[in-house]
């Protein structure tokens, strides 16, 4: 425990705060970082060095020089108390921003109150100087100068879906390059360029670049190994303290051998999976992990057990070094991202438990020393996602609850049996669906697979309900916006209502794949990942880079869809309301909403007191499970450029909150603005009256099979997990699960601390929320999107 | 007002359906209670379970002021002092409920609602899975539920039917003959020790707790019975009385003794119901003596629980 404590203070949170909220302003004053924090040029610096000496040649191999030049030229370090060694930037206070993608929104950032701290004045100097050379380079301004006049309305967020650039997600295939290491994937391109140099395939020109790329960035992160191999060794060579001077020999004999070669150890394998973790953010930033950490390592620490090289204890003080560093990745975001990300630091998730290919459980002893290490360290990241399902050990279940008791926010629960039949609906084989991660919040991925599944973007669903209940037509400019759905003052039941909402889902969902679609030429075109596509399956072997081509399985695109269950509420506040007790006709009600309800608080509490989702009342939850179905079937009707179906999904993070400020008032008696219920499957905040038990057996109506994958928060409070009443809490979990309701995330934390904590922030400085998806420090959040957790029910103890 | 006819349909006065109960038997329960009390303890944290009538309840801070309950009050009941606050005369008060009807944010209900056995069988069974994983099931509590002897009967026996298992919260304060009609139904007992000596418990309760004794060997001697025991420091918590309750305890072949701790929760419940408080000072008995107390039982082999 006293290693656990020394750990913690090495760490600098990355987490970004929220200083927007949709469309508005909000705490913008306050840093978007914390004070220490510093943007790191290193990675545009090189980059652009590096475009600037390539011009002329072909793209993947520019790609691959450019991270070859990173890797070789940037400053590296070794911190005092590691065993696993890799930064991306050139300090420890350091967050880097991919200049390639965009450099407007670092520019901006950094003259703006809110990032003003992230740069010193020779900083600000030299960003000016690389944004110049990227003007009309970067995939921003790609993509701004290739969409058309008509579409440049729905690519500025104005409330229904903010489209994303950065979401390309992935697991690399680890099991696969612990076999290898980086040198027998090497050779793999090396005998596939031998190949096509006899067969001479219809794309041998194209085949030959990629793979040389290929070869290139590998050759390039073996190098980067091999730099920290003989810093460690000059290190050692002036280190006094002879423990000290033992664990830098030791890092410069493992940094020599991984990744070019298959780790033999516990701690090379780390090592190993750590080099490679960096550098794919590196070459392509993005969110997520997604390795089943027991799974992967698991194999290794009971041969190092066997072999006598390591105790358990020993292991676990590796397993906290390895924790530490998943809190050293960050990203600039824009301002506007702060709104859906407020408190994220890097959404790494790392998955453990669930089965094998072949159904066959692999808890094993690393399982549960990933628990003890997120006990003891008790930090925001990596969020932990616990797979359950028939076969988990009960032993598994209670040691999670001992880690999720102490309010951390995870383990996140997912449930198998509820989860695979929808994965295997997505066209993937079973063998491929029982070996699912978690990457991100919810999102649901097939490890060292070229899956390639995107998240497109925010998707508002219950703005699609305003814009249902307007025509699509802006009220406040007379523009038609979304769809010319038909006339509310026809309407003669809620089905013509959902027609109407379905038809403005399935509009706004193909401006944002229009506006992905561009996108993606775009990448495929000025954005390959050679990198990436060493470390899947399949790329080399076809010598295609990973967007070249899709795995069988491909999942899709996805929206994080929120506001939904705002939207079923409403549609049943109608129902009943407008066409039961016939209070009032749908224009009028309509005129009210439009005025906030501004003077007819009677009417609004009509609607507020309709039955709601979440009390286990069938009037309401069988209307929310239509509502959600045909929003998803709706979306699915859209295909992506691979001619799937786009998708929702559950992850919600702080969008519920942020983006939901764009929603003027909604007929389920929401005031304009206000926010949304907090994920997929959540109630409306303080509308579930009837319990825990109640809005599980609510969520249980709606199926995922028929929808996506859900994220369901629960709120209880602390004592509710003491000893004597955690059997009722361990059968709560199980009939959760017999419910085959697919999430759930806890937050285990009472009104009182929270509100204390924003009295007094400095005296809660660790204290950490499940915000959706994702935990973070309270102190981090604005004021309103505290508030937003505040609010949400707290499931009571009678 | 409850009508004569309401009253010979087989319905039950319920003021509150608490699902989720952890404390009130084993596992996940539902919790019925009933209304209607014939015991006035001095610490009743539910006050709104006393009366066997519905009653109006306020809750103030849901209240805008706005001034629809007044005007539909034939009494004069309702007013509004300066600021918008509202004022109840309760003396005039004659529970028509017609202001209840009027208002829309829930500052005026009604406690207690008549419901059926059936209602109360769909309700409970909502949660049957919940009671399957966890060992739970349905307890009745009140008020005193055996007041309402017939309907207990009445919804017991559908219960029963379908294989739930059920609990009765009791004070023991009730005929004989009501026991007889419901303990058959009943798979564990909830039995309140509130005193041992009837002066006390005459001056604390309002009744004699002799009737309450000879019950605890009716309801002992026929179903698994734990004793529930509200605890108040320098009133009832003092180690002889504890140890004479555990010592009855075991003579009757009570499993186990939970200890309810006194707390203030129910104070804010009195003005909402227009009744006064009586004039009670109750404190929980400190730590050191709740280890101790807890240790008296363990050692008379009984199982021992705070709260649960």
């Amino acid at each position: 425990m006293k290693l656990a404590e020394q750990l913690k203070k090495k760490v600098v949170s990355r987490a970004v705060r929220n200083v927007k909220r949709g469309s508005a302003e909000e705490e913008s004053n306050r840093g978007m970082y914390r004070p220490e924090i510093r943007l790191d040029l290193q990675r545009s610096r090189f980059f652009t060095e590096s475009y600037k000496e390539t011009e002329g040649q072909t793209m993947v191999v520019r790609r691959a020089k450019a991270l070859a030049s990173l890797l070789a030229k940037m400053d590296i370090f070794i911190r005092d108390h590691e065993r696993i060694v890799g930064y991306q930037t050139s300090d420890i206070n350091g967050i880097f921003h991919p200049i390639d993608q965009n450099w407007k929104s670092p520019a901006r950032l950094v003259n703006s109150e809110a990032g003003s701290s992230l740069l010193d004045e020779a900083g600000k100097k030299e960003l000016d100087e690389l944004c110049a050379y990227w003007a009309g380079k970067s995939m921003s301004d790609r993509h701004q100068a290739a969409i058309p006049q008509s579409l440049k309305k729905y690519w500025t967020y104005e409330g229904t879906f903010l489209w994303t650039q950065l979401s390309e997600l992935g697991i690399p295939d680890y099991e696969r390059l612990f076999e290898t290491g980086l040198k027998g994937r090497i050779q793999a391109a090396k005998d596939k360029l031998a190949e096509i140099d006899e067969t001479i395939p219809v794309d041998y020109l194209e085949q030959k670049d990629f793979l040389e790329a290929v070869i290139i960035s590998l050759e390039a992160v073996i190098h980067f190994g091999k730099r920290y191999s003989t810093l460690a060794e000059t290190m050692a060579g002036e280190e006094k303290d002879p423990k000290r001077r033992s664990e830098l020999e030791e890092i410069s004999r493992i940094c020599a051998w991984v990744p070019e070669n298959p780790p033999r150890t516990l701690l090379e394998a780390f090592q190993f999976f750590y080099f490679i973790h960096l550098v794919r953010y590196m070459e392509y930033s993005t969110l997520g992990i997604g390795i089943r950490i027991d799974k992967i390592f698991g194999p290794f620490y009971e041969r190092d057990l066997a072999e006598g090289r390591l105790n358990r204890e020993e292991a676990l003080e590796i397993m906290q070094l390895l924790w530490v560093k998943f809190n050293e990745l960050g990203l600039v975001y824009s301002p506007t991202v702060s709104s859906v990300y407020g408190g994220v630091a890097s959404l790494q998730a790392v998955t453990i438990g669930g089965t094998d290919k072949d159904g066959n459980d692999v808890t094993n002893d690393l399982t549960y020393l990933a628990l003890e290490a997120a006990k003891n360290l008790h930090l925001i990241e990596p969020s932990i996602a616990l797979r359950l399902h028939e076969g988990t050990p009960d032993k598994l279940y209670s040691n999670a609850l001992d880690v999720i008791k102490t309010g951390v926010g995870y383990p996140s629960l997912f449930n198998d049996e509820s989860l695979l039949p929808l994965i295997e609906k997505w066209g993937v084989p079973p063998v491929d669906a029982r070996d699912y991660a978690v990457t991100g919040c919810v999102y649901i991925e097939i490890p060292g697979k070229n899956v390639m599944r995107r998240a497109v973007g925010y998707f508002v669903l219950a703005k699609c309900l305003w814009w249902a209940l307007h025509q699509g037509v802006n009220p406040k400019t007379g523009e038609q916006h979304g769809a010319r759905t038909a006339d509310p003052s026809t309407f003669t039941s809620w089905e013509d209502l959902l027609d109407a909402y379905a038809e403005q889902v399935a509009f706004f969902t193909n401006k944002m794949e229009q506006l992905d679609r561009i996108n993606l030429e775009l990448i495929e075109k000025y954005c390959p990942r050679p990198f990436y596509s060493a470390i899947v399956e399949g790329c080399i072997e076809s010598g295609k880079e990973a967007r070249k081509w899709v795995y069988p399985s491909m999942i899709h695109s996805f929206a994080i869809v929120i506001g939904g269950i705002n939207v079923a509420d409403s549609i049943t506040a109608v129902r009943k309301v407008v066409f039961e007790d016939k209070r009032v006709s749908l224009p009028e009600l309509i005129e009210m909403m439009d005025k906030n309800w501004e003077g007819h608080e009677d009417i609004r509490q009509a609607c507020i007191n309709a039955p709601k989702y979440g009390n286990d009342d069938d009037y309401a939850d069988s209307i929310a499970r239509i509502v959600l179905c045909r929003g998803e079937e709706a979306m699915e009707t859209i295909r992506d450029r691979y001619g799937l179906p786009h998708r929702g999904d559950g992850s919600a993070v702080s969008a519920t909150y942020g983006l939901a400020y764009d929603t003027p008032a909604t007929p389920d008696g929401r005031l304009d603005g206000d926010f949304f219920s907090d994920s997929t499957l959540a109630p409306s905040p303080g509308q579930d009256k009837e319990g825990p038990t109640a809005v599980l057996n609510s969520c249980a109506k709606i199926k995922s099979i028929e929808t996506y994958n859900h994220l369901l928060n629960q709120k209880f409070p602390p004592r509710f997990l003491e000893e004597d009443t955690k059997p009722a809490f361990m059968a709560y979990l199980k009939t959760w699960k017999e419910l085959n309701v697919p999430h759930l995330q806890l937050n285990i934390v009472d009104k009182e601390t929270l509100v204390s904590a924003q009295e007094y922030p400095e005296e809660y400085s660790d204290l950490i929320v499940r915000v959706a998806g994702f935990s973070a420090y309270f102190v981090d959040l604005s004021k309103g999107l505290q508030d937003h957790i505040i609010a949400r029910t707290e499931q009571s103890l009678a | 007002m409850i009508s004569a006819q309401d009253r010979e349909v087989p319905k039950g006065l319920v003021f509150n359906i608490q699902k989720f109960s952890v404390h009130d038997g084993p596992g996940i329960r539902t919790t019925v209670f009933l209304k209607g009390c014939p015991l006035s303890c001095r610490w009743c944290a539910n006050p709104e379970s006393q009366s066997s009538e519905p009653q109006l309840m306020i809750r103030d801070l849901k209240c805008t002021g706005c001034g629809a309950c007044a005007s539909v009050c034939t009494e004069k009941a309702i007013s509004f002092k300066e600021g918008g606050k509202r004022h109840i005369n309760w003396q005039r008060c004659n529970q028509c409920f017609a202001c209840v009807d009027m208002c829309l944010f829930g500052a005026l209900t009604v406690v207690g609602k008549l419901m059926t056995p059936v209602d109360i069988v769909e309700e409970v069974a909502k949660d049957r899975i919940f009671y399957r994983n966890s060992g739970g099931g349905v307890t009745f509590s009140g008020g005193e539920p055996l007041a309402q002897a017939q309907f207990l009967q009445e919804v017991m026996a559908l219960l029963k039917q379908d294989g739930f298992h059920i609990t009765l919260d009791t004070t023991g304060f009730a005929p004989p003959a009501a026991l007889d009609r419901i303990l058959p139904l009943v798979d564990l007992v909830l039995l309140d020790i509130k005193h041992l000596e009837t002066a006390q418990h005459v001056k604390l309760t309002g009744v004699d707790n002799r009737i309450i004794q000879e019950n605890a060997r009716r309801i002992t001697d026929r179903v698994q019975t734990w004793f529930r025991m509200p605890l108040m420091a320098g009133i009832n918590d003092d180690a002889d009385h504890v140890s004479r309750v555990a010592g009855l305890a075991r003579d009757l072949g009570v499993e186990k003794i939970s200890f309810l701790p006194y707390h203030e929760g129910g104070i804010s419940k009195w003005p909402q119901i227009g009744k006064i408080r009586p004039d009670f000072e109750g404190r929980a008995p400190d730590e050191d003596h709740m280890a101790a107390l807890t240790e008296l039982v363990s050692r008379n082999g009984l199982q021992v629980g705070i709260r649960i």
